[in-house]
């Protein structure tokens, strides 16, 4: 088993904040804002020496509980101070962005970090269509669209037009192209039919997150379903797994932990718009329609002592088949740091030596 | 299908009666279609807009007497240019289909000066090795030839007689799938062209397009889409828009026009 730490970028707010997202930024602080991107480096050098593989960044917007809107300036400030871990890049948020200039940039950085990138392409949270004004109607194709001239990006010698239905560009030749070639190992991430036939369809990896074993495997089977019908089978490797972990010494404290977990996401949308992106955002796990996640606090699937986490990363392996798990160890956007950091040395000391073999 | 009055007409050259149909005013536009014979599609009608569509019927193809005599794309060409002159045409815009995309190189080769712009759609003159016509039955080649067919109103018909009858003439004209004679003649085609390939194209791989813009000096690749084979059919307006803005800019239709003020 691979180990990826997810990091948000802990911002620690001096006073109580506002809970609507989005969060208003004349509460935002200067100051804890560059004390998080300072720990953040600090946090990661452990993280590093702890032996974890990759560090994972992800684009979010308008508030303080994931600090990075830009995954691709965090990666290149992770990649700039660090040294060895894989810098997994699991934004940027494709149907608002410029695919060329994605393209460019991953390339740009891929050649910086001199070959430690790892790639996700995806269509982003609900409440991300609210930032750039996209239609969330249109997000699906948007994201098939623009994650296939990425590759096309990367990957065309000569000088091309792209005739699409949302994106056109007369001529696109793109410098540099990546370190690693064709491109740094890609992931297509989310559950959705879509998501995971792209991701067969064009070799790449698959990326799951949050939902419970049973419910990323419905999406895991689908993407090895797919691959075979394209004629190839992926390795363990290029399925990752994200989730949230509780580890405390002990299973009671553990439960305890989560027993005082927030049911609600910290920054929730305005009830009116909440429920009308319920309507618009239409979601699926391989085909099957979920609900759009559009204020619920998002589950938490390990949870236990390191006897107890290391079983159900053997079981989670076994039912998702995810050979790299993408770790969140403490909610991000808790008000103490304090339980991360402990959270993180046990999980070094007692349970990473130990999935390893996994 | 085609809501534009498309005139069909005849006309003799090197002993053939060749069969043409036509719409629209302005600067001429001839199309050569693919090894599936004449048929029109949407982009024909959005295309007859603006410019005046001559669309031929290669001697063999359709309801024509079979086609023994043609030995090879060059010559067809060049029956190809004595119909465009009866028509009168003496400067024209070219296109061509697949099949019919080699023959408007050669004929590009042929009426030298006479064409100001060359449109290539998902032509068949460069083909990965192994590449073969769509064959079997009408639902086994619309699947190689469109990206989605089940989400088609209707699948356009094919004649199963008509393709059989020119199957031995495409066979001889396509040629070996790299043709070191025409290709070392495209080194010096400078006419501007536009080279269109499918992202979903099954039959020849889009990568082949680089070829086109490696050999040939005013070349220029535009991938569609979510289009397959027949590009012209799956995405018509994405098809036609690229196909005019470069008849009538031509290199220069890199250039944006596109306007993004929203409100003044």
């Amino acid at each position: 088993m691979k180990l990826s730490f997810f990091e948000t970028a802990r911002y620690q707010a001096s006073k109580p904040l506002p809970t609507e997202w989005p969060v208003p930024s004349g509460s935002y602080d200067p100051e804890a804002g560059a004390r998080a991107y300072r720990g953040m480096i600090e946090r990661l050098e452990l993280v590093e020496a702890l032996g974890f593989d990759w560090v994972s960044v992800s684009e979010h917007h308008y508030s303080p509980r994931i600090l990075t809107p830009s995954p691709i300036v965090s990666a290149a400030f992770l990649a700039a101070h660090l040294k060895k871990i894989k810098i997994a890049l699991l934004g940027p948020i494709i149907p608002q962005s410029n695919p060329v200039r994605v393209a460019e940039e991953i390339a740009m950085l891929d050649t910086m970090a001199q070959g430690r990138l790892i790639v996700g392409l995806l269509r982003g949270t609900s409440n991300e269509s609210l930032t750039y004004d996209l239609n969330p109607l249109e997000a699906r194709e948007r994201t098939d669209e623009g994650m296939e001239l990425v590759l096309k990006a990367w990957t065309e010698p000569q000088p091309f037009g792209w005739q699409g239905r949302h994106y056109r560009y007369r001529t696109i030749s793109i410098w540099p192209r990546p370190l690693q070639q064709p491109y740094p190992p890609t992931f297509a991430l989310g559950t959705s039919r879509e998501s995971c036939d792209f991701a067969a369809r064009h070799r790449l990896g698959c990326g799951v997150s949050y939902g419970s074993f049973e419910s990323v495997g419905k999406a895991t089977r689908y993407y090895r379903e797919r691959c075979a019908h394209y004629g190839w089978q992926p390795v363990p490797e290029q399925i990752i797994y994200r989730a949230n972990m509780l580890l405390a010494d002990s299973d009671d404290e553990a439960q305890e932990a989560l027993r005082k977990l927030p049911g609600q996401a910290p920054f929730t949308m305005r009830p009116g718009v909440r429920d009308a992106m319920m309507t618009l955002d239409s979601r699926n796990i391989a085909g099957e329609a979920r609900a759009p996640i559009v204020s619920g606090a998002l589950p938490t699937t390990f949870v236990g002592s390191p006897d107890t986490v290391v079983e159900q990363v053997r079981r989670c392996r076994d039912v998702v088949g995810a050979g790299v798990l993408d770790l969140s160890l403490h909610p991000p956007g808790s008000s103490s740091l304090d339980p991360l950091m402990r959270a993180l040395e046990l999980f070094g000391k007692k349970v990473l030596p130990r999935i390893r073999d996994i | 299908m085609a809501d534009t009055a498309f005139r069909e007409g005849h006309v003799d050259a090197d002993g053939f009666r060749i069969r043409y149909v036509e719409a629209g005013d302005g600067v001429p536009l001839v199309h050569l279609h693919g090894a599936g014979g004449l048929r029109l599609t949407p982009a024909h009608d959005l295309l007859a807009r603006q410019f005046r569509v001559v669309a031929f019927e290669m001697p063999g193809f359709g309801d024509s007497p079979v086609n023994t005599r043609t030995e090879t794309m060059a010559e067809m060409a060049s029956t190809l240019v004595r119909a465009i002159d009866k028509i009168g045409l003496d400067s024209f815009n070219l296109m061509g289909t697949s099949f019919g995309g080699k023959a408007a190189l050669w004929v590009a080769l042929q009426a030298t000066g006479r064409v100001p712009a060359l449109v290539l759609e998902a032509p068949a003159a460069i083909r990965q090795e192994g590449a073969a016509p769509p064959s079997g039955t009408p639902e086994e080649i619309a699947r190689r030839l469109y990206a989605h067919p089940e989400r088609m109103a209707s699948i356009p018909p094919i004649d199963p007689a008509a393709r059989a009858k020119a199957q031995p003439l495409v066979q001889r004209l396509l040629g070996p799938h790299r043709d070191a004679d025409l290709e070392s003649r495209l080194q010096d085609l400078s006419t501007p062209t536009l080279v269109l390939f499918g992202t979903l194209d099954g039959v020849i791989a889009p990568a082949m397009g680089r070829i086109y813009k490696d050999l040939m000096p005013n070349c220029h690749l535009v991938f569609v889409y979510d289009a397959a084979h027949a590009i012209s059919t799956d995405r018509p307006e994405a098809f036609t828009e690229v196909v005019v803005d470069f008849l009538e800019r031509h290199e220069a239709f890199v250039i944006s026009r596109t306007e993004t003020v929203i409100h003044p």
